[in-house]
């Protein structure tokens, strides 16, 4: 006898995240597939939580619907209690983080990724394990192709093992503007999308700045 | 093909017992079809190559020649089908050589099912064989098992339904070549864009009576790779590396028998 | 853990530049998470073709003993040196004569055909399916980390010194997200006119 398994394995593609000085990125692929069969090509994993943030969960599907809605439900209730006031990305963060650990043993089979502006006003990209351990970082990629994606970013944005050949130092980590960092987003979901077969279809970009809010669209391969 | 060793078998079995995994193998996890027309057959295949999740190669030939009148494209693990296919060519040649006639397409189709048959499935070759012969022209499916199959129109491979709904639609009897390429082409297409594990171009072998067959290699190619937002060559100096322990030497362009003698003498 | 291509780990990477081709790995040799060696060379030497061994670190040292008495014997018969081609195919005939009970290894083989000046690469699943490629190839238990960093970094036609660059980053980025590829890389640069340069990568040593 096979036991019930609360998990299944559709899933949508893959995402990531990069922080820059006065701007923050979130993209993902639009592809939703279960084994070898394409769910939907315009299934958008970017979800508006509303005060500026922006969540995509890579892992099982409706455990990361449930837990967009889990977020809403505390944001909504978080305005009642104060105000209106606005959720900073810091207090999401912890907020998503309590609401993960809380099903520490029944957990939610997901990698969130948060994007906002800190109070700061820099760019903020918290990344959670699905216990709801998590952390605010330069970049962070998730799903199906996060380890093609990773190397690359850490490569590309902080510039991992590369030296100044002038100097013959660590290359200095200095802040992307934003045109070089969409462009990585971009080059790195058409690299993953070359070799990972879930990726594909179409590349949906939110670029948070402090002007506000603009989202791209960027055509994948669609096979 | 007698000469296949056995020698780690009872080592890996006991690695297997112990809860080791088998290696993963290339699969051709593919769309693959073959349809006849007045005067000839077509066969055609994508040309994606799988490993898991993860494409081991974009632009694979799964169309094989048995023999310049006979072609066969092949789904299933990837190594079995290059095989496979190479060995019967090499005996269809023997054989002709020997008859001194052209080969007919059911006798490279028994002699595979034989060869498959005694595998038991465990050689994992799924082929669509298709040729022209004294006796007509024929279309064959060849599971690895051993069963076989007729058809004017027939699919194999993780992208055969796809493939099918296309061909179940369209294809009608007395198709003319140009007619019986298109659909042999829109069928592939079909599972390399539904099929996870079909993708990247259409290759397409036109097979006719009394004329030499033609391959066309990468006939329909829509998925290219678009440019890039930028150009990641690194400066020169950017990656560290010791002095010591780096070294420059040539290769000599024609190796002689001393060279061969001492590399010999190398192995310690 | 459980799989016999993961109990050592290691990766190699191959790539075709203008003229010329490089090749390189890293030097780990682990059982599972414990590191037991920092200089475990994954790639050979036959001639002119420079083959990596991925994999079941013990198939590694049988696969690439057993194809340099088969390279040798090649080149006393023969009289001639052996081209990329055929030893990629001499490869996969050795991997596929042992179909059902494997050498648990993931091969790659570059160089430069001797008479055409083309360069070559092509890599093996362990029973023997070739994969030809036109620009790079990967294999290791880093393949998936090497596969995004290449398929982002590769460019065509690099000069011998650009190749080094790329394939260099392509390794070191690669193996900092594999926990059981890294400490330390080789990288071989073999060009058109015979010149090979080998290069010790300074690495992160964790």
């Amino acid at each position: 006898m096979s036991r019930f398994n609360p998990y299944g394995d559709s899933s949508g593609g893959s995402s990531l995240a990069i922080a820059g000085a006065d701007f923050a990125i979130l993209a993902g692929d639009t592809r939703h597939s279960t084994g070898f069969s394409i769910d939907s090509r315009d299934q958008s994993q970017i979800a508006d939580l509303g005060d500026g943030l922006f969540l995509t969960s890579n892992g099982f599907s409706a455990d990361a619907k449930q837990l967009v809605d889990d977020l809403r439900t505390q944001i909504k209730w978080y305005h009642h209690n104060n105000n209106d006031h606005k959720l900073s990305i810091s207090a999401a963060a912890r907020t998503t983080m309590m609401l993960l650990y809380g099903k520490r043993f029944f957990p939610y089979y997901v990698n969130p990724i948060m994007i906002g502006m800190a109070d700061d006003g820099t760019g903020a990209v918290y990344s959670f394990d699905p216990l709801g351990s998590y952390d605010r970082e330069p970049s962070r990629a998730a799903g199906h192709a996060s380890e093609l994606l990773m190397p690359f970013l850490d490569n590309q944005v902080t510039f991992a093992n590369q030296l100044d050949p002038q100097t013959g130092e660590p290359r200095k980590r200095l802040d992307l503007d934003l045109q070089t960092a969409v462009d990585l987003v971009k080059d790195a979901f058409t690299g993953a999308a070359e070799r990972q077969v879930q990726v594909g279809d179409t590349l949906e970009i939110v670029i948070l700045t402090k002007d506000g809010v603009d989202r791209q669209y960027y055509d994948l391969r669609r096979d | 093909m007698a000469g296949l060793s056995f020698d780690n078998y009872r080592r890996n079995k006991s690695l297997e017992a112990s809860g080791v995994l088998p290696p993963k193998t290339t699969s051709t996890g593919t769309t693959i079809v073959g349809c006849k027309f007045n005067g000839g057959v077509i066969l055609s295949a994508d040309t994606r190559a799988t490993a898991g999740m993860v494409v081991a190669d974009k632009n694979c030939l799964k169309l094989h020649r048995l023999a310049p009148n006979i072609w066969c494209a092949g789904a299933g693990t990837a190594s079995d089908n290059d095989k496979v296919t190479e060995l019967e060519s090499s005996q269809l040649e023997i054989h002709s050589q020997w008859t001194g006639r052209a080969p007919r397409v059911v006798t490279a189709l028994t002699h595979l099912k034989q060869h498959l048959f005694k595998y038991q499935g465990h050689v994992g070759a799924y082929l669509i064989i298709a040729g022209v012969d004294v006796t007509g022209s024929h279309l064959f499916s060849l599971h690895a098992h051993g069963s076989t199959d007729v058809g004017p129109y027939l699919a194999l491979g993780s992208g055969s339904m796809a493939a099918l709904s296309v061909l179940e639609s369209k294809w009608k009897e007395d198709l003319t070549k140009e007619e019986a390429m298109e659909l042999c082409s829109e069928a592939i297409m079909a599972g390399v864009f539904n099929d996870l594990a079909s993708g990247s171009n259409v290759d397409l072998c036109v097979i006719e009576k009394g004329k030499p067959s033609r391959l066309h290699r990468g006939y329909k190619q829509p998925n290219q790779r678009l440019q890039k937002q930028r150009n990641y060559n690194f400066d020169i100096g950017t990656t560290s590396y010791f002095e010591a322990g780096s070294e420059v030497f040539y290769i000599s362009k024609q190796s002689d028998l001393e060279t061969s003698a001492m590399e010999v003498d190398q192995v310690s | 853990m459980s799989n016999p291509s993961e109990i050592n780990g290691g990766s190699a990477v191959a790539m075709i530049g203008k003229d010329c081709v490089a090749i390189a790995c890293d030097l780990r040799l682990g059982l599972q998470s414990v590191t037991v060696s920092g200089d475990f060379e994954k790639i050979f030497q036959y001639g002119g073709n420079f083959v990596a061994f991925t994999g079941l670190a013990t198939d590694v040292q049988t696969v690439s003993t057993e194809l340099r008495q088969k390279h040798a014997l090649y080149e006393m018969v023969e009289e001639r040196s052996m081209e990329p081609n055929t030893a990629a195919h001499l490869v996969s005939s050795m991997l596929y004569s042992r179909r059902f009970a494997p050498w648990f290894v993931g091969p790659l083989v570059a160089g430069i055909n001797s008479t055409t000046g083309e360069p070559y690469v092509c890599s093996f699943d362990s029973i023997g399916s070739m994969d030809v490629s036109h620009d790079f190839v990967v294999t290791g238990t880093a393949t998936n980390q090497l596969y995004g960093m290449a398929e982002s970094l590769y460019e065509k036609d690099m000069s011998p010194e650009q190749l080094f660059e790329t394939i260099s980053q392509t390794l070191l980025c690669a193996a900092d997200r594999d926990a059981i590829t890294g400490s330390g890389g080789l990288v071989y640069v073999i060009e058109k006119n015979g010149k090979v340069t080998k290069k010790l990568l300074k690495s992160r040593q964790d």
